[in-house]
């Protein structure tokens, strides 16, 4: 069986710039949750944008459904894929219902009306993700965390397999944060999407992914099961910054500890304890 | 690509069909016969009027602009808006079988649109006085009173001859003929107070402009050697205030003869101003500013 | 708004509001410096011009008038919203693309050149005003796309640009002018509603309503590309042709609109914001109900216009800039607590 996204020796720099992404390969199968990390500049949202057909590869190809992404047209295109980026308060303030109803614009007629299923695969969008409570309200009168439920809906709503995300919880609280995540992985678990998503917190990544993708910064890159790719060594080497591993049940966590940091002086033992384990 | 050039294609056709059909209106009008003797005369211009009345026209007068004052008899005709924008509706209301208009943009627009109503529309430009003459005979023939309008402009050109006559052997005057004070601007070379000053023995103190209307600046106007000013007044009812006014303005300018000399004049402007029957009195009021000298000697 | 729009639901709007706007001109037509009555207007032209006044002032001055304003009013409301959209910005007017300035200078060519002296039994001024307004349009855009892939931002400032260099060749344009009348027609641009030949009339309405058709296909789209070039494609809205169909289009009835009657303001950038606050910003019934108000508005200030110095008649524009003056204060006391653009 084939991926649903097919890379294969991908290259991209921006103009005057060198190459971002160098000869990057890896496939997805579908239904998986693949997380990209990396540090800034690495061009995990370059990539993220190469996925949907925002920018073209200098060289190689992406596949999209056995297709190359560029064949398809712009609606055909945003019928298999739907992008999820940072939550913003748009100039005009529709209603949450209006901004999910967007979704369907793909599958619309000529004057852009919504039919019967197109009106209910929106209310379960907004069901699923909590947010027909909102129905009336404008987008400005919500919490950060809230609206970006709402795009989140909007993505649900487009009927999508595969669901981009580029840091779906940037801003949002504690809370808030798993509560998004929690939502991706049952649209994945439950609807079979696949959800690639790019994210600063290996911490959730780690305990959310299936695969990991981990961009190196210097066109290097690694790609696997997210337990693999998620290992201290590749954390510190990647990152640059002297990290603290953790066990929690299955998963590890991470903690970098700057120079300064209380409990700096700790690092040394513990990963010394972790390696013998 | 190739949906939108064809799109830009379909907007373009469209495009030129609006400016070809929106042109065209107004060519295939029928010309409506002219009633020998209009009997309901509406005149949209002051001068018009004058013309009018002094061609005998009075009880065939329907209506007259508002500004139209002269003779008194004016007054008491119906009003159908000013000069700068007569009210259609009123000329319609007033009935009339010919309306009188003059040749500029606003006025024009509503000659065109009583013509295609069907009304009788004569459209003359007053602009020199060579155009006055012809403007009078126009109306003499569309109202048929030819043999007036030939003794008016015989009239007219007898006064102009005898000033022309009296003044031809003085020495030209240097006359400045100020229109606006607050940025200065004069009648040039091309404009028919030129012409009214050149009939009395005078001469433009500014040299030939591009404009007609030229505003002048500080440099031109010191070496201009003007040995006359004259100023139309903006309104009649304080002339003598506007005349100090004028004084202390151009006290600034001590080096032009006119100012030394104190010939600086604020003028009824209606009398030069409006291009009708009363230019020669105009013309003589000019003089009288040029001449000073002469006339208190008569 | 509780729910989505249907389209039952904007059929029963749209079709209330033409009503309305039917009514209104009617009333209108009714009101100006004469007293006329209806039925004797009905009665009839009469066998020569003069025998019916109440049917020559009603037919032969006020509905060209009424209609006129309806069809300038629909046009310049359309297209203010259509460009609020695309350039995602609020106070965006029909005007912002170097529409006011082509046409400026489109109309001094004309008369420098002395084209409106050839009697062609009509003022060409129209033509040259809308022909100046398209290819300024075209330039715009042009550039636009030339120096930053027609992005918003330099759309709007290859705009500013053209309309301020414009601006100052026609200001050297009139300076020098040997003529009075080039000030004349200064006045020709700031905007005046008159009384048109019915073929005129005719033609312009095809291109007007013909035009906010056209903008009505892609009103849903326009919806999504409110949030943003990126969000937009991402929802499948192929963006370069939206926004050439969207710009082309308004370009072409605010040009028209231009053509008929010169420059006047704050209808195109007032209306869209009125019905906005009103019936929200689902441009699907914010672009018809914009039409349909804006046509009323521009009647109702041209009637005004009409009589409230008669028998002088005030340019329209003062009327729409003392009603929209105030209203845009309003407007932007409103939004700046609501929207983050202007944080």
């Amino acid at each position: 069986m084939s991926g649903i996204i097919e890379v294969e020796n991908l290259s991209f720099g921006y103009m005057r710039q060198g190459l971002i992404l160098k000869e990057l390969s890896f496939e997805v199968m579908p239904g998986t949750f693949l997380a990209i990390a990396g540090p800034n500049g690495a061009g995990k949202t370059t990539l993220l944008n190469l996925l949907c057909g925002l920018l073209s590869p200098n060289a190689g190809f992406i596949k999209i459904d056995s297709a190359n992404i560029h064949s398809y047209s712009v609606k055909e295109l945003a019928q298999k894929v739907a992008v999820v980026r940072q939550e913003f308060v748009p100039v005009f303030d529709f209603t949450v219902t209006e901004m999910v109803s967007m979704a369907r614009t793909p599958y619309l007629g000529i004057f852009g009306f919504e039919s019967i299923s197109d009106r209910e695969i929106v209310n379960e969008a907004m069901e699923a993700t909590d947010t027909a409570q909102f129905a009336t309200r404008t987008l400005g009168s919500l919490s950060g965390g809230e609206r970006q439920r709402v795009f989140i809906a909007r993505a649900l709503a487009q009927n999508t397999t595969i669901l981009l995300l580029d840091e779906p919880t940037s801003f949002l609280d504690f809370k808030h944060q798993v509560g998004i995540y929690d939502l991706l992985k049952t649209a994945q678990l439950e609807k079979g999407k696949t959800v690639v998503a790019v994210t600063h917190d290996i911490n959730l990544a780690a305990q959310y992914a299936d695969v990991a993708l981990l961009l190196g910064g210097d066109c290097s890159y690694h790609i696997g099961k997210a337990e693999d790719i998620f290992s201290l060594e590749q954390i510190e080497r990647v990152f640059g910054v002297k990290t603290f591993a953790g066990k929690v049940g299955e998963g590890k966590f991470f903690l970098p500890l700057g120079k300064l940091a209380k409990d700096s002086s700790i690092i040394t033992a513990n990963i010394n304890k972790d390696e013998k384990e | 690509m190739n949906k939108r050039w064809l799109l830009l294609v379909i907007l373009c056709l469209a495009g030129a069909g609006f400016v070809i059909f929106g042109v065209q209106h107004g060519q295939n009008r029928e010309a409506v016969p002219l009633p020998a003797k209009p009997s309901r005369i509406v005149s949209l211009a002051p001068n018009l009027t004058e013309i009018l009345f002094a061609l005998g026209l009075d009880e065939k007068i329907a209506a007259v602009s508002n500004d139209s004052d002269y003779p008194p008899e004016a007054n008491k005709k119906k009003k159908v808006g000013t000069f700068w924008q007569p009210n259609i509706e009123a000329v319609i209301a007033a009935k009339p079988d010919l309306v009188i208009t003059l040749w500029f943009e606003q006025q024009k627009a509503v000659a065109e649109t009583l013509n295609r109503l069907g009304y009788r529309v004569l459209t003359l430009k007053t602009e020199k006085i060579e155009e006055l003459r012809t403007a009078i005979k126009k109306i003499g023939a569309a109202t048929g009173r030819k043999q007036q309008a030939n003794e008016l402009v015989k009239n007219i050109e007898n006064q102009f001859s005898n000033l022309q006559s009296k003044f031809s052997s003085t020495n030209k005057v240097k006359v400045l003929w100020v229109v606006g004070v607050e940025n200065l601007s004069v009648a040039g070379r091309n404009t028919f107070i030129n012409e009214l000053i050149e009939m009395v023995g005078g001469e433009n103190a500014i040299g030939p402009t591009v404009s007609q209307y030229p505003q002048i600046g500080a440099e031109e106007l010191i070496t201009c050697g003007a040995e006359i000013i004259i100023q139309s007044a903006m309104g009649t009812s304080n002339i003598r205030e506007q005349q100090r006014a004028a004084e202390a303005f151009w006290s600034k300018w001590a080096n032009l003869p006119a100012v030394k000399n104190n010939r600086i004049y604020v003028v009824d402007s209606d009398l030069v101003l409006r291009l009708g029957p009363r230019l020669p009195q105009g013309a003589e009021m000019i003089a009288r500013c040029l001449h000073s000298e002469i006339y208190t000697q008569e | 708004m509780a729910e989505i729009l249907t389209s039952k639901n904007l059929v029963i709007k749209v079709s209330i509001g033409l009503a309305v706007l039917a009514v209104i001109m009617c009333l209108c037509a009714l009101i100006g410096t004469q007293k006329i009555s209806l039925e004797k207007a009905l009665a009839g032209p009469g066998d020569k011009p003069g025998e019916n006044i109440d049917y020559e002032i009603f037919v032969g001055v006020r509905l060209p008038r009424v209609i006129l304003a309806a069809l300038v009013g629909a046009a310049l409301a359309c297209s203010g919203v259509v460009l609020q959209a695309i350039l995602r910005n609020p106070l965006a007017d029909p005007y912002i693309l170097g529409i006011s300035s082509g046409a400026g200078l489109g109309v001094i060519i004309a008369v420098l050149s002395g084209v409106s002296f050839s009697f062609w039994g009509g003022s060409p001024i129209a033509a040259f005003a809308f022909t100046g307004a398209i290819i300024t349009v075209w330039l715009v855009w042009f550039i636009g796309h030339f120096t930053g892939k027609s992005q918003v931002t330099s759309l709007l400032l290859a705009g500013v640009v053209i309309n301020a260099f414009f601006s100052a060749v026609i200001m050297f344009l009139i300076s020098i002018a040997k003529s009075q009348e080039l000030r004349s027609t200064v006045l020709w641009l700031m905007g005046n509603i008159t009384e048109k030949d019915f073929s005129e009339l005719r033609v312009s309405a095809v291109c007007i309503l013909g035009g906010i058709i056209g903008l009505f296909t892609i009103s849903q789209k326009l919806n999504v590309l409110t949030f943003g070039e990126e969000e937009a494609k991402a929802l499948g809205v192929d963006t370069g042709q939206s926004k050439v169909v969207a710009f082309g289009f308004a370009a072409f009835i605010t040009a028209v609109a231009v053509g008929l009657s010169g420059l006047i303001g704050f209808v195109g950038l007032i209306i869209p914001h009125g019905v906005r606050l009103v019936f929200g910003p689902d441009h699907r019934q914010l672009l018809p109900l914009s039409a349909i108000i804006g046509s009323i508005f521009l009647i109702i200030a041209d009637t005004i216009a009409r009589v409230i110095v008669a028998p002088a008649q005030l340019p329209v524009g003062v009327i729409t800039a003392i009603a929209g003056g105030p209203f845009f204060l309003i407007l932007l006391a409103r939004y700046s607590r609501k929207v983050s653009w202007l944080k």
